[in-house]
């Protein structure tokens, strides 16, 4: 049984998203070891639970992506491609000789808005086949209580405020709390998309580190 | 730690109260229960070895192969029911094959291991179907690289520097750890897992048996063939002296 951890939380104008790494034999070679992806250049997913579940969802979620830009020539906005796989997972509920798929998948992009802005979301769809878009979210172990953790940095719309720094920090920050436990720069992977720059992509070590420290000197 | 899945045990198609697939983790019993196989990356190349149990003297040696090429540069070696391995064979046969038709370039490891581990998967997933009961080991020599994956009957996907599976597997694992991971030669990575299979089997169980291995790697030309009769050979005699030698300090420490 997995003992997986994962969050997203929203910032002003930012989406971070942040698993743990768990390598746990000395065998395995650890790049190849991820629960991140792309769906599309824009739309990042965090995978949470059966890892070959999860693989399936997210190819069915890139084709979904894929068939969208052939068919309407612009990217997928990443609330309707959550619309799309919820739909996907409601209907292994409801078929005979199908199961469900035993995972929930936490999507990030900077979605455009009519009025041509970006803005941060954050969508996590369950295998019920239900979706919804967060502020702050977390899936796997400790779930309720890195969600109650979060509700409370949020309480008066504090997380609109944040700046791409400070969402970083408050997302590695719940881990420390939420797990009680200090992580090195390896041990985690953390994903962000950006006003400035909207392309999802992965921080590296190095600047995990550095985020890491920020955190423990202002402890 | 085995508990029964009354009930929730009898489809793919049903998870458990506890969120496991019973039928999912049966087929990976089938896997624990079979002869090892171990597969090793190395600088210049992949190697990998199977224990053959047989069922009679009367095989001719170095037949029903459980290592196999699926293309020129890459080829799978499997533990667990061997009729289910050699459907997985054939279908990553057709996925390499149809590879190289629509791209014109030899897959990659990691690609062949991601769509046998989606097939895999599939099986998984519906009530018509039974999961494989088998766990692959993909090893391949191409433009990236050489690449050690495993795959196993959930369908998950992992790169390897050292894979064991099958019933020997922990002691295997234990041994590769004290290995110089990812930098041995294939021939010295011939010769360590011909000593590991030997430790690990074990002759009052499984009396008749065969050691196969196969290579892809800088001496077969990024071919995957078997490991020449001469090296595995010499290999085997060096296993077994080494595995007897440690046999014979047991016994004498035992009769002090």
């Amino acid at each position: 049984v997995s003992t997986q951890s994962t969050w997203g939380i929203r910032g002003a104008k930012c989406a971070v998203v942040v698993t743990q790494r768990k390598v746990p034999d000395k065998l395995l070679r650890p790049e190849t070891v991820t629960h991140v992806f792309h769906v599309t250049k824009n739309i990042g997913c965090v995978i949470t639970g059966r890892i070959a579940d999860g693989k399936a969802f997210l190819y069915k979620a890139r084709q979904e992506a894929s068939n969208f830009w052939y068919k309407n020539g612009y990217d997928i906005p990443v609330s309707f491609l959550a619309k799309r796989l919820a739909d996907s997972a409601q209907l292994t509920t409801q078929n005979v000789g199908q199961r469900p798929y035993g995972v929930a998948l936490i999507l990030v992009s900077m979605e455009q808005m009519d009025d041509g802005t970006l803005a941060p979301k954050i969508y996590k769809v369950d295998p019920a086949g239900s979706y919804l878009g967060w502020f702050g979210t977390a899936s796997g172990q400790k779930e309720t209580e890195a969600i109650n953790y979060l509700e409370k940095k949020h309480r008066g719309g504090k997380m609109d405020n944040l700046s791409v720094e400070d969402s970083i920090v408050l997302a590695i920050g719940t881990l420390q709390s939420v797990l009680a436990s200090d992580f090195k720069a390896t041990e985690l992977e953390v994903g962000i998309v950006t006003e400035d720059h909207p392309a999802f992509r992965l921080l590296t070590d190095e600047e995990i580190d550095r985020h890491l420290t920020a955190i423990a000197e202002k402890d | 730690m085995s508990s029964i899945g009354t009930g929730y045990d009898l489809d793919t198609d049903t998870f458990s109260p506890d969120g496991r697939i019973f039928q999912v983790e049966y087929a990976t019993k089938a896997v624990d229960n079979s002869g090892t196989a171990i597969g090793l990356l190395c600088r210049d190349g992949v190697v990998v070895g199977v224990e053959k149990t047989l069922i009679s003297r009367m095989l001719v040696p170095g037949s029903n192969r459980r290592s196999m090429a699926v293309d020129i540069h890459a080829g799978l070696a499997l533990t667990g029911l061997t009729a289910d391995a050699r459907q997985v064979i054939s279908r990553a046969r057709a996925e390499c094959s149809e590879y190289k038709n629509s791209f014109g370039v030899p897959i990659e490891g990691r690609v062949l291991a991601d769509r046998l581990a989606m097939y895999y998967h599939m099986f998984t997933l519906y009530w018509s179907l039974r999961p494989f009961g088998c766990s692959a080991l993909v090893a391949s020599y191409g433009d990236d690289g050489p690449q050690l994956f495993m795959i196993d009957p959930s369908g998950s996907s992992w790169g390897y520097y050292g894979c064991a599976i099958g019933k020997g597997r922990q002691v295997a694992k234990t041994e590769l750890e004290k290995l110089d991971l990812g930098k041995l030669s294939c021939v010295e990575a011939v010769k360590a897992i011909a000593k590991i299979i030997h430790l690990v089997h074990d002759p009052t169980k499984d009396k008749i048996w065969e050691l196969e291995m196969s290579w892809v790697c800088d001496a077969s030309n990024r071919r995957f063939q078997p490991v020449p009769q001469d090296l595995l050979a010499q290999a085997e005699e060096e296993a077994k002296k080494q595995v007897g030698d440690s046999e014979k300090t047991k016994t004498t420490a035992m009769s002090e």
